[in-house]
């Protein structure tokens, strides 16, 4: 238990600064700006419970933020996001992947499976934070590329470090 | 009342996601007032520090160029001193330095944080409060404009830089002094737009942009740009053009703060002009 908790903070600490030292520095386009810090989110384990997915979820916005000067901004965006991950497991689980004390991944409940998982929730972080970002819906179509093209690359992040993870059997 | 505890129990995941929610959007959009509140005062403080860090690492990358710029700076102002001018008559030397007063103080100050791929984009300096800095001060690089410092903590500044949406610089054309607006509309860090462009002023490809010093934050005279592109509208009033900032935001280091010495004088002057109107 107190592991995985270390293991989550340890996480945590790690992400935001990935994001703030190096993704945020990297310019491929105005239209792609990757956001894989929410990889977190991602990753909790199944049973945490939802006050503390709430919670932990608004923090690392927060934290996020202040490196930003963006208060509030991708913490409303990252509750959201952690508000509807149980939803988004029970609408897509069919029963058989559900496992007690692990966390959701590649490896343990298939592609098809995580691949849903993290694309719905990518899309509900990024659609949240980029129309927040904006907040007007002159550049309605504009916002809409960047959100659907930074979905894409911060996807790609994802899965990639999903695969870099996969523990090897022997 | 056993009911209600009841149901608050019961449904209390909804209301802690709406308090969550309300308290980030409360946040994001009072960030004005909340500017020297203890929480963003310690926030400033942690991330500061943070990104000094890994700015202490990464300007030596920079270096080359930084030095690049210094030597044309030093060439630019060693061409303004009096030893440079031919003397052809020595009574025309005569150099009254009462006619003169310091107006502006530039603080050199180190870009410790600058994204140029967001929507709204901001810098964060190693400057704040004890070097004397304050909100509403302009950010300037040699003679061309960054932003303007939007908050301010002990140590550390966050700068609005013109690629913001709540970025509007006034400026005007080197040629004619047309006044214009300059704002960035996402996208493209090097290319803004310029609006409201009066029906009668004739552009040009490569017309100069500069600051019109009618805001209180830029003197009058830095680079904005040059006008890039341009569209002649027949059912408005006013044509429009895109701008190629001379500023590259994506590769700032070192920048200069402008501390306005008659800004007071200024602003009081302003205020009593409002009060006698009334």
């Amino acid at each position: 238990m107190t592991i995985i908790f270390l293991k989550n903070i340890g996480r945590f600490v790690f992400l935001i600064l990935f994001q703030v030292l190096i993704l945020n520095n990297i310019q491929f386009s105005g239209y792609i700006n990757p956001y894989f810090y929410i990889y977190f989110i991602l990753l909790l384990p199944f049973e945490t419970p939802r006050w503390l997915l709430l919670l932990s979820a608004f923090l690392l916005g927060i934290s996020l933020d202040a490196f930003t000067n963006t208060l509030g901004l991708n913490a409303a965006a990252c509750v959201l996001m952690a508000f509807v991950r149980p939803f988004v497991i029970t609408a897509i689980s069919t029963g058989t992947e559900f496992m007690i004390g692990h966390s959701p991944s590649l490896k343990n409940q298939g592609v098809k499976w995580f691949a849903y998982y993290s694309i719905i929730l990518v899309l509900v972080h990024h659609f949240a934070l980029f129309y927040l970002e904006i907040f007007r819906f002159t550049e309605f179509f504009q916002t809409l590329l960047r959100v659907l093209l930074s979905s894409f690359f911060t996807l790609i992040i994802v899965f990639i470090a999903e695969y870099l993870t996969y523990p090897t059997k022997k | 009342m056993r009911y209600l505890i009841y149901f608050l129990q019961k449904q209390y995941i909804y209301f802690l996601f709406l308090a969550l929610e309300v308290i980030s959007v409360l946040l994001l959009f009072n960030n004005n007032d909340y500017q020297n509140s203890a929480v963003t005062y310690v926030s400033k403080g942690v991330a500061g520090s943070v990104l000094n860090l890994s700015n202490n690492v990464s300007e030596y990358f920079s270096l080359r160029r930084v030095n690049r710029i210094l030597a044309e700076d030093n060439a630019k102002l060693h061409s303004n001193r009096s030893e440079a001018f031919y003397k052809a008559d020595t009574e025309s030397f005569y150099h009254n330095d009462t006619l003169y007063k310091l107006e502006y103080r530039y603080i050199s100050a180190k870009v410790i944080n600058n994204s140029t791929n967001k929507r709204n984009n901001f810098l964060m300096l190693n400057k704040g409060h004890r070097q004397g800095l304050e909100n509403h001060m302009g950010v300037i690089m040699g003679d061309r404009i960054v932003g303007q410092v939007v908050s301010v903590s002990d140590h550390f500044c966050w700068v609005m830089s013109l690629l913001n949406k709540d970025s509007r610089i006034s400026g005007k054309f080197k040629k004619n002094n047309q006044l214009v607006n300059i704002e960035w509309g996402g996208g493209n860090y090097q290319v803004g737009a310029v609006k409201e462009i009066p029906k009668h002023v004739v552009i040009h490809k490569g017309d100069t942009v500069i600051t019109s010093g009618n805001s209180d934050i830029f003197p009058e005279g830095l680079l904005i740009g040059t006008i890039e592109n341009f569209t002649i509208t027949q059912e408005e009033n006013f044509n429009y053009a895109t701008i190629r900032f001379s500023t590259d935001f994506n590769s700032l280091s070192f920048v200069e703060v402008l501390i306005d010495i008659l800004r007071k004088e200024k602003t009081d002057l302003k205020n009593s002009f409002k009060n006698s109107e009334q």
